[in-house]
Parts: structure tokens; sequence; C-alpha cells
């Protein structure tokens, strides 16, 4: 046990004077995961109210016969009225989105009551114009009911009377959940990425760096066992591992904490109890603590840090394309079977905590199938550095 | 204190050690000849339970290397010829693992760690990270790291080679100073230069094999001459002619017995 301690405090040691060990594991995490996340959530966020916020540019050909109408565009906020020469270019060059087109007794057939064409020009191969049309048609649409309101309000009847029903929009995904599914996506899969990223450089420095410094003969001389020193050397892969998801949940949870994410006018409230940051540290470190082993494995195999590289990198797609895939696919409800895949599970499990439909079945199938599968990678490891093979390839 | 019986290993069906047997004792410098590819490496490898026999076995400081691993790795210190060190450690973290790794730690670590520099004399570079060694210090480093836990039996596989003849002095010396505490010294070289200074007795190892063991003076006295060099050659002449022999007999056996199917017999 005492050489098992040793072996773990020099690799800890040894990587903490490592650049590259100190970059992945720990300096990406705290700053590049928050980075890309509060990124990705702000540009999102930018996209929608730019185009909520965007005024239509609009103009109104003949407008002195229709002041009434053009009374109510002015009041508008979403509305700013434009004079140009020609109309049609005056679309083309951008300087408006829409116009409209009135008849010169306009304003007598709305005394008269009357109802008069107006047209709406829109060129709808053009995004903005396109956009502007629905929305100065809306507005028309409002311009109506206003008219209609004072018509009836003369004749001493109620508006109401107009409205057969009243369409009222309800969405039942609550806050969390739509910013479950996005935390939900992006956060596990990130989580998942640094479950493997966190470990590596260390996984390949106890292994075929030992090779590589051909240092690996006189560990191997020393009384410590095969198993102490691979158990040494697991612990420190993990360690590391662990911390560097360790850090960027809380880098992470920080960042929310001080720049809440919005999706339009509404703050999405994100699952972060206690108890929702326990269950995904758990499952984060035990996946580490998997993949820790698995890398370990892999890497022994090579001579170099580079061709320990080429053998990990399609473990890595390999162990990140099922999360990829089964994470993007939307309102996918995850079958029990799912939550037996290593990556997988840990993605769902996080996701059903973060926007609390969370199932006790799949937080323990999950569980109990990562450690499972990390005490095989424990013991795989050990078998593997027991072959002399192996450890004195020329 | 070293006993090799019947020792082989084999990789792949290939021998490169082929039922080796010898013996040697503390207070000697004991030297394992032979040229590139005899298996010197392999045997002391095997010797030094990091590879597992094929057959036979060897006993270090009377453990068994099958029997008892980690007690032998205990009591051998073993040089190899790949003398890396971590490159971020300075010599005196490299050695202080090793040590912990030994079993050895506190006061009385720091104390041989102390004693090693001095004796070494690595003072200079003893606090510098070992990246930017010369190959002189990393093999002073690597001596140091190899008897770090003072071992009865020493065995040093090529240790002065790349070396330049300063630092080859220092190996020299303190191969010396083991033998006179009582240490058995294995000094595995092709350099018979160095091996005629320094061993007591030797053995001759050929294509696996260890085709003569014997004190200095007794194989001067066999093979007629007056250096290591010149009898090596002659022990090697014999041995290559005594198997090409073999070989011959053993393509004309074969063709023979073909020959004999062919007609029928
Ligand atoms: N790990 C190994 N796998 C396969 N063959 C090996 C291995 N190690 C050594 N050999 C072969 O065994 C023979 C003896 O090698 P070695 O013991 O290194 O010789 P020496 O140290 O005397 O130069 C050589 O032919 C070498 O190629
Ligand atoms: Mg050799």
């Amino acid at each position: 046990m005492n050489k098992v301690f040793t072996v773990f405090k020099k690799e800890i040691l040894d990587s903490l004077r490592d650049r590259r060990t100190l970059l992945t594991a720990v300096v990406m995490p705290i700053v590049l995961m928050p980075a890309i996340m509060i990124g990705s959530v702000k540009f999102q966020e930018a996209q929608i109210t730019k185009a909520a916020e965007k005024p239509v540019l609009l103009a109104v050909e003949n407008q002195q016969s229709a002041p009434t109408l053009l009374d109510f565009l002015n009041k508008q906020k979403q509305v700013e009225l434009k004079q140009v020469e020609n109309f049609d270019q005056g679309i083309e060059a951008g300087t408006i989105n829409v116009y409209l087109n009135v008849e010169t007794d306009f304003e007598a057939n709305l005394k008269t009551q009357k109802p008069t064409e107006v047209r709406v020009v829109q060129k709808s191969s053009n995004v903005d114009s396109s956009t502007a049309y629905s929305k100065v048609i809306n507005l028309l649409q409002a311009f109506n009911q206003e008219q209609a309101r004072i018509r009836l309000s003369q004749k001493g009847l109620a508006t109401e009377t107009l409205s057969a029903l009243k369409p009222v929009s309800v969405d039942i995904a609550t806050a969390q959940e739509r910013g479950g599914f996005f935390i939900g996506l992006l956060l596990p899969m990130f989580i998942v990425v640094f479950a493997i990223a966190g470990g590596m450089y260390i996984a390949i420095d106890v292994s075929a760096g030992e090779k590589e410094r051909k240092t690996l003969e006189a560990l191997l001389l020393s009384p410590a066992s095969r198993l102490q020193l691979v158990a040494g050397k697991f612990a420190a892969v993990a360690a590391t591992a662990s911390a560097s998801i360790i850090l960027s949940m809380f880098s992470l949870y920080f960042a929310f904490k001080f720049f809440p994410p919005k999706f339009g006018t509404e703050v999405v409230e994100i699952n972060l109890t206690l108890g929702a940051i326990g269950i995904m540290l758990l499952v984060g470190v035990i996946m580490a603590i998997m993949f820790s082993g698995l890398l370990l494995s892999v890497a022994i195999f090579a001579k170099s840090y580079k061709e320990a590289q080429n053998y990990i990198t399609p473990f890595y797609l390999l162990a990140i394309l099922p999360v990829a895939i089964f994470a993007q696919l939307p309102g996918l409800k995850p079958s029990l079977g799912m939550f037996f895949i290593p990556g997988v599970n840990a993605v769902f499990v996080m996701k059903e905590v973060l926007i609390k439909t969370f199932d006790s079945a799949h937080i323990f199938i999950t569980f109990g199938s990562l450690i499972i599968y990390a005490v095989i990678a424990v013991i795989a490891a050990s078998k593997i550095y027991s072959k002399e093979g192996i450890l004195f390839r020329d | 204190m070293l006993r090799v019986k019947q020792l082989s290993k084999f990789f792949n069906g290939f021998a490169a050690v082929k039922e080796v047997s010898f013996q040697a004792n503390g207070g000697e410098i004991f030297g394992l000849l032979g040229p590139n590819g005899a298996g010197k490496t392999t045997t002391i490898r095997v010797i030094a339970t990091v590879l597992t026999p094929t057959s036979g076995t060897a006993e270090v400081a009377s453990f068994d290397i099958l029997k008892a691993p980690e007690k032998v790795r205990q009591n051998l210190g073993l040089l190899t010829s790949e003398i890396g060190l971590y490159d971020r450690f300075t010599a005196r973290e490299n050695l202080r693992y090793f040590g912990n790794l030994y079993g050895l730690a506190g006061q009385a670590l720091e104390d041989r760690i102390d004693y090693l520099v001095e004796i070494l004399d690595m003072q200079k570079f003893a606090d510098r990270r070992a990246g930017k060694f010369s190959t002189g210090m990393k093999q002073k480093v690597a001596i140091a790291r190899s008897i770090i836990h003072d071992p009865k039996v020493i065995i040093f596989d090529e240790p002065t080679a790349g070396l330049d003849v300063l630092a080859s002095q220092t190996v020299i010396d303190y191969m010396q100073t083991a033998r006179k505490e009582g240490k058995l010294v294995v000094l595995s070289t092709h350099d018979m230069a160095h091996a005629q200074k320094l061993c007591d007795r030797v053995a001759i190892m050929h294509q696996g094999k260890i085709i003569a063991v014997d004190s200095q003076a007794k194989i001067y006295q066999q093979t007629q001459a007056d250096n290591l060099e010149d009898a090596f050659l002659k022990i090697l002449g014999a041995d290559a002619a005594k198997s090409a022999l073999k070989a011959k007999e053993a393509f004309e056996l074969r063709w023979l017995s073909k020959k004999h199917k062919r007609f029928g017999l």
C-alpha cells in the first residue's frame, strides 16, 4: 500500500511539472469549458434578441393620402418610417424592407367605412424583407382591429362580439426543460470529453512515457509488484481525470451563477442543487476512473508518446461517437439498455438530473455498469502490465 | 551468492539463452563476456526477474527467482544498458523515488543518497533536473539508483558503453570498491580490455550458450593466449568451427535421409 502511494505521489508531482498535463487537465477545463458554454449561450441569446429587436424599415407611397394610418405606424416601436425616392430600388438597396402603397381615397374610404386596398410590397427572396413583411401584416391587422373597435363602440357594441375564439399559447416545456435541453446536451458531452482528455497525457506519460525515457526497466527491477505499480499509476491518472472533471464542473457552476443564460426574456433556471451536482460529480468521477483504466491499457502498448497518441485517438472517437449521436437525437427517449453504454449513460443521467426528470433505475444502472466497467478496465491494465512481450517490445 | 542453473529463455521459439549454468561469489568481479546478441542481457533480465525463464532457474543471495522474486529484487542491483531518468525530477528526487520503492525512507535514505552523491562525485548536479544531463551525469545517477538499497549482488550491463574515459573511471572505481566490501559484482560487456583489467573470473557466452567459465589465468592457459581478447577470439573461433561442423553434419544427414526417401528406402 505504501508503495502504491509512493508511485501515486511521484506521478502526480511529475505531471504537475509537465506543462501538457497541466494545460489539458487543469487550465482547459477551468477556462475553455465555461468560455465555450457561456459563449454559445450568449451567442444564441444575441441571435434571438437581434432578430426580435430589429425594427422594420418601412416607407409609404402616397403617404399624404393616409394620415390616420401614418399616425398609427408612427406610434409603433417596431417600425421606422423612411422616405425614399424609388421604392423598389429602396428594397434592393436595403434602405427599406417593405413599403405600402395606398390609394388616394384611403382617408375618405376610412371615414365612410369602406374597405380600401393597401398593397404591401416585399421581395420574398430577401430574408430581411420577408421577415419585415410578416411583421407589417400583423401591424395592419392590429390597425384593422383598432378601427373595428372604434366603429363598434360608436354603435354601442363591445369589441368581443367580433371574436369567436381566443387562442392562448401554452408551452409545456418549463424554463428548466428549455435550459436543460441545451445544457443537458452540451454539458454532458463536455464532461465525457474531459473525462478522457483530462487523463490522457498523464496516462501516456506514466506508461508509454516510461518506455520512451527508458525508465521502465529500472522501475520493474524495484521490489514493488506489478500490481502495486499499476495501482499507483492508475490512481494518479484517475485522480487527474477526476480533478479535471470536478474543476470544469465548478468552473461552469460559477460561470452560470454569474452569467445566467437567458432565452428571450426568461431567465432559464438550471437544476443546480447540491443533490444534482453531487450525482453529476459522482457519475463524472466514476466515468473518469473507467476511462483512466482504458487509457492506461491502451497506452502501454505504445513505445513512445507519438505512438500512444495514435492509439488513443481512435479510442477517443469510439468513446465520443455514441455520445455525440445519442445526445443529438431530438426527443429521444433512452431505453433502459442505453444506460449500459458507458459515456452515453452518463450523458443521459446528467441530462435527466439537470431537468429534474430523473429515474432512480437509470441512475442505479449507470452507477452499477460504470463501476463494473471501471473494475474490468483496472484488472485488464494490470494483466497487460504483467505481459513481458508488451513491456520489452523492441 | 549467484547460482544460475540450466537457465533457458525462448522468444517465440527462438532460444536467446540455452541451458546456461554458472556460479559466482561475494568478493569477486565476475565477467559475463560475449559478442552482441550472445544473450547476456537476456540472461541478466531473467536473473533480475523482469523476464520469466522458459526453463531452469537461478538463485540470488539464496533466494530463488521463481519462488521469491521480490526478495531477489531486494538483494540485487542492476544497472541496465538503458539509463533513462525522470527528466522533470532532480538527481536526488530520482534517487529518493527509487529509495522509497525499495522500502527506504526518512533520514536513513537521505544519508544513503548523500553517501552516493559523494562517492560518485555528483555534488555539482545532484539538485538539478535530469532533463539536461550529459550521458556521463545520467550514468552516475543510474549507478546510484541501481545500488540505492545497498544490494549484495550488483550486475552492471555494459556500464561504460558511450562514456568518456573519466566517467568510465568512476564506474570502474566503484566496482572495485564494491568488491572490497565483499559484494558480488557481475560485469556484462563485450569490451575485453575493461574485462581483463577488472574480472577475477569470466564466463564466455556465444549464441545463447556459455562456452567457457574460469579464472582469467586458467583461460589463458587453455587457449595459450596472453590477453583476454585473443583468448576470447580463440574460444569463439573454436565454437564457431564446432557449430559449423555440426551444421554440416546435420545438413548431410538431412540430405541422406531425403535421398533414402526418394529411393523408397
Ligand atoms: N524481447 C525480445 N524479444 C525477442 N527477441 C529478443 C528480445 N530480447 C532479446 N532478443 C534476442 O535475443 C538475442 C540475445 O539478445 P541479448 O540478450 O540482448 O544479447 P546481448 O546482451 O548479449 O547483446 C538477440 O538475438 C536478440 O535479438
Ligand atoms: Mg546486451
